[in-house]
């Protein structure tokens, strides 16, 4: 396959980070019967934006973030991203955080984070700066040479953060990144990933079960509903950042939290 | 936790706990030395022997004869091997008839191979090809399964080719355990070739060792055994230690 050989080339700088989901639906065909995984979604996310996807399981969440990340391709509709569709995974644009168990355990941190670059034939020296530049800002300076096993769950986790970041794409995909994770470090690896995000300016669209890091995270949560997949609210966090603890337990996250819950409640 | 060193030195006390004991029970005359000669006179004996052309010849007929064996039989398995773990079907349809035929005692089949290959190198080869071939497929196709859908998942949404997750992906993932079949393959290997070697040839290391035991040479039969023993055990070591600088990241 060409990749985007025969698509518009992307418009200018503005455009980059942007997400538009248009009326995308997945069907899945079984042998008795269709499944709808997803109907007729459209959002649309401006650059930089922190973006938190939530809903019951099987609301189809984690597919529709599969889809911008160009793993899974959609039965109706389009994804955009930087003003050019996503038919295949494009790691220029998109970079990718997955759940726990995802790093190389036969390669040592900064090579795991080196691993994209090493895919496209990157000098080993050039890969090796920007692997530790990576690792710098993800708070992981000098463990570049330990195997994910001597590293802790949110120091694993800072790793797979650190490769999404290191080829420098304009939007960064994490699709429940902190679920394995004990509350405490959970807490501690959101104001972790506020702190990246802050000062990288990704789009970030980040997958979750847990409301209040919905909450705490987001500049936006999206609510999606279960069976068939549908987008059922779109709220705007308006609280101030940085976000604090103290905010946990103030009437404005509270009443965002209840109303995503009533949501869910009423499609679970 | 015991010290290494500790460790260690426990193993060598009990080897040479063993070897003593041997000692002491034929020069004693406890176990009669025209059956169980004793460790000494058994160690100069094997030094002897490996000196003689013969069982030198012999030697390199079995050790050709496994390599033989075992060059065919490990890439032509691992091919069937991750064949049947990459394709649903075949491995719904194959998968069961590999458990049976791997459950039946392989020796049962070695008057076929004499009557179909005559007795010579092709008979020794040909079965110690067929001991070895379903432990390899089995072992293979547990090595792919090994390979974790997430790793293939990461590799694929950062753009690798086909051959870029072949080699940075299903090769490491399945190195451990492919390591350890090529260990437990050469074990099947190994007692298959001796086995056809002794049942009927003539030449090979198996077969002076049956020879051995039908004359009731038992001084020449133990140094035969010792000799075979230490064959099996480097070699089972020397992957040992492969597998450990290779496997150092599994826990």
């Amino acid at each position: 396959m060409q990749p985007l050989a025969n698509v518009t080339p992307l418009k200018p700088a503005a455009r980059a980070g942007a997400i538009e989901v248009k009326n995308v639906g997945q069907v899945f065909k079984t042998r008795s019967q269709d499944v709808v995984a997803l109907e007729d979604v459209s959002l649309e996310v401006k650059p930089g934006r922190f973006v938190v996807l939530v809903g019951p399981s099987g609301c189809g969440k984690s597919t529709l973030l599969m889809m911008m990340a160009g793993l899974r391709q959609q039965t109706a509709g389009t994804v955009t991203i930087s003003g050019a569709p996503i038919l295949q995974p494009d790691p220029d644009r998109v970079g990718v955080v997955f759940q726990e168990p995802s790093l190389f355990p036969w390669l040592t941190a900064e090579d795991n984070v080196e691993f994209p670059l090493a895919l496209r034939g990157v000098p080993k020296a050039e890969r090796r700066a920007k692997a530790q530049d990576a690792l710098k800002l993800v708070g992981l300076e000098g463990f570049g040479r330990r195997h994910p096993h001597e590293l802790s769950g949110g120091m694993k986790q800072r790793v797979s953060i650190a490769r999404g970041l290191v080829q420098d794409p304009p939007v960064l995909l994490m699709d429940e990144p902190f679920a394995a994770l004990d509350e405490q470090t959970r807490m501690t690896m959101g104001d972790e990933l506020l702190r990246i995000w802050a000062a990288t300016g990704k789009t970030v669209v980040f997958v979750t079960h847990s409301l209040t890091e919905a909450v705490y995270l987001a500049d936006e949560v999206i609510v999606m509903s279960a069976r068939p997949g549908r987008i059922v609210d779109h709220l705007q966090v308006q609280l101030p950042r940085p976000r604090t603890y103290e905010m946990l337990s103030g009437d404005t996250f509270g009443s965002l939290r209840d109303r995503i819950w009533r949501h869910i409640r009423k499609s679970a | 936790m015991q010290s290494t060193l500790a460790i260690n030195l426990a193993r060598i006390a009990i080897i040479v706990a063993i070897l003593a004991l041997w000692e002491v029970l034929s020069r004693t005359g406890i176990v009669n030395p025209r059956l169980l000669p004793s460790a000494s006179d058994t160690f100069v004996t094997l030094g002897d022997l490996l000196q003689r052309a013969a069982v030198q010849k012999d030697l390199m007929v079995t050790a050709t004869e496994v390599l033989t064996a075992f060059a065919l039989a490990v890439p032509f398995g691992a091919v069937i091997g991750f064949l049947i773990a990459e394709n649903c079907y075949f491995a719904d349809v194959a998968k069961p008839l590999l458990f049976f035929a791997f459950s039946i005692p392989k020796s049962i089949f070695l008057p076929m191979f004499i009557l179909v290959f005559g007795v010579g190198f092709a008979q020794k080869v040909g079965f110690g090809f067929f001991s070895t071939i379903f432990i390899v497929i089995m072992s293979t196709t547990t090595a792919v399964e090994s390979v974790k859908v997430e790793h293939l998942t990461v590799a694929r949404s950062y753009g690798a080719t086909p051959w870029q997750t072949a080699f940075r992906v299903y090769l490491p993932s399945m190195l451990p355990v492919l390591l350890e079949a090529l260990r437990i393959s050469m074990i099947f290997n190994l007692t298959g070739v001796i086995l056809a070697e002794m049942y009927a040839s003539r030449d090979g290391i198996g077969h002076q060792i049956a020879i051995w035991g039908e004359n009731f040479q038992m001084k020449q039969l133990l140094a035969g055994v010792v000799m075979v023993a230490a064959i099996a055990m480097t070699f089972n070591e020397l992957v040992r230690w492969v597998e450990t600088r290779c496997s150092h990241w599994r826990t």
